[in-house]
C-alpha cells in the first residue's frame, strides 16, 4: 500500500510533466481502473480502449487536481469516461437499428462480439440496471469511503448506504440462485 | 483490496437503523463483497500498459517541446517590442528641428508671413530695401571721408536711422 506521502510526491512529478510519475500512477491504479471498466462494460476490448482514455486524460487533467482524495478524483474521471463511452454506444445503437430495421433478416440471434466476459458474475452483473451495478462497481474497485462515494455522486450518505445495500443483496441473490 | 476503506461499518449503519438491523447490513456488504473478491476481474494485458506508457510520454515531450516554442515565441515577441518602442523613441530624439530653421523663419516678419496683400508686401519690402541701400551709401562715405558734415552728428543720425528702420521692420 502506498503511502500519502509517496503518493503526494509522486502527483507532483506528474504536474512536472515527469513520464516516470504518470507511469507509477499507471502502474498503482491500471489493473483497479480496467477492472472497474470491464465489469460495466462485460468488454475486454472496449475496457482497453476506456483504459487508455483515462490515463490520457490523467495527463490532461493532472493540473486540476487540487489535493484530496486522489482516488475519487481518478474514479470520477472513470465514470466519466464510461458515461461518455453509454452515450456514444446509445447513439451507435439507434444508427444501426434504423439500418437493421432496413435490411429486416429472419435470424433473431446474436453473435458475441471479440472480447466479451462471460464469467457468472458478469452475467449476473448484466441483470442488474447499469445505476446499480455502476454503484457496485464504484465501491469495490475504487475502495473509496461511502461519505466520499455520496459526495462523489452529490447525494445524501444514507441514499449511498441504502442502494449499495440493495444493489449488492440483489447481487448475492442472483449469485447464490 | 483487503485494506480499503477504513470507515467503520457499523457505526455507520447505526446512524440510519437499529444495532441489529445496522449488524446485519454490515453483513449483507460483507457476503457480497466476497462474492466480488471470488470473482476477480480481468488484468490488463502488460502490452496494453506499455502501450498506455508509450503513448503518455510521447504526448509529454510534444507538450514540453510546444511550451518550449511558446517561451521561444513570448521571448522573441517581447524583444521585438522592446526593439521597436526603443528605435521609434530614438526617431523621435533625433527629430528635433535644427535651430537653423527655425531662426530664418523668425527673420521674416509676422505681419508680413501671414499677409495676403502681396502688392503691400512688395511696397514695403521695395521701402526697406531703398533706405537699406541709402544707408549702405552714407556708411560707404563716411568710410571714405566724402562726408561734409559732422561725423559724429552723421553717425548719430545712421544710428537713429537703423532703429527707426529695424522697428518699422518688425511692426511689419
Amino acid at each position: 500500500m502506498i503511502e500519502n506521502n509517496d503518493l503526494a510526491r509522486i502527483i507532483t512529478g506528474c504536474k512536472g510533466g515527469d513520464d516516470k510519475c504518470f507511469a507509477q500512477i499507471i502502474d498503482m491504479y491500471a489493473s483497479r481502473c480496467y477492472g472497474y471498466f470491464c465489469r460495466l462494460t462485460g468488454n475486454n476490448d472496449i475496457s482497453d480502449e476506456l483504459l487508455s482514455e483515462l490515463f490520457v486524460k490523467l495527463v490532461e487533467k493532472i493540473g486540476s487536481y487540487k489535493g484530496g482524495s486522489f482516488e475519487s478524483w481518478l474514479f470520477k474521471i472513470a465514470s466519466n469516461i464510461f458515461h461518455d463511452h453509454l452515450r456514444s454506444k446509445q447513439r451507435r445503437k439507434k444508427l444501426l437499428e434504423s439500418q437493421v430495421a432496413e435490411f429486416e433478416s429472419g435470424t433473431t440471434e446474436q453473435k458475441k462480439s471479440d472480447g466479451e466476459l462471460t464469467d457468472k458474475l458478469q452475467i449476473q452483473l448484466g441483470r442488474l440496471d447499469e445505476g446499480t451495478r455502476e454503484l457496485i462497481m464504484l465501491r469495490f474497485y475504487s475502495q473509496l469511503s461511502f461519505k466520499e462515494i455520496a459526495q462523489m455522486r452529490s447525494e445524501p450518505i444514507g441514499t449511498t448506504l441504502a442502494k449499495t445495500h440493495r444493489a449488492l443483496n440483489k447481487l448475492r441473490e442472483y449469485m447464490e440462485g | 483490496m483487503d485494506d480499503r476503506n477504513k470507515e467503520n461499518l457499523r457505526e455507520l449503519f447505526e446512524k440510519f437503523f437499529d444495532a441489529e438491523r445496522a449488524e446485519s447490513c454490515v453483513e449483507d456488504i460483507q457476503k457480497a463483497e466476497q462474492i466480488l473478491h471470488k470473482h476477480p476481474a480481468p488484468e490488463p494485458d502488460d502490452m496494453l500498459i506499455a502501450n498506455i506508457k508509450a503513448e503518455i510520454a510521447m504526448r509529454l515531450q510534444v507538450s514540453r517541446a510546444h511550451r518550449l516554442r511558446r517561451i521561444i515565441y513570448e521571448v522573441v515577441g517581447a524583444a521585438a517590442v522592446i526593439l521597436f518602442v526603443a528605435a521609434v523613441s530614438l526617431q523621435l530624439f533625433e527629430k528635433d528641428p535644427p535651430s537653423g530653421i527655425v531662426n530664418y523663419a523668425s527673420i521674416i516678419p509676422t505681419a508680413i508671413w501671414e499677409s495676403d496683400d502681396i502688392a503691400v508686401d512688395d511696397e514695403e519690402l521695395a521701402v526697406f530695401t531703398v533706405q537699406i541701400e541709402q544707408i549702405e551709401d552714407e556708411v560707404l562715405a563716411l568710410q571714405s571721408g566724402e562726408d561734409t558734415g559732422n561725423g559724429d552728428s552723421t553717425l548719430t543720425e545712421l544710428e537713429m536711422e537703423l532703429i527707426e528702420i529695424n522697428s518699422d521692420f518688425w511692426k511689419g
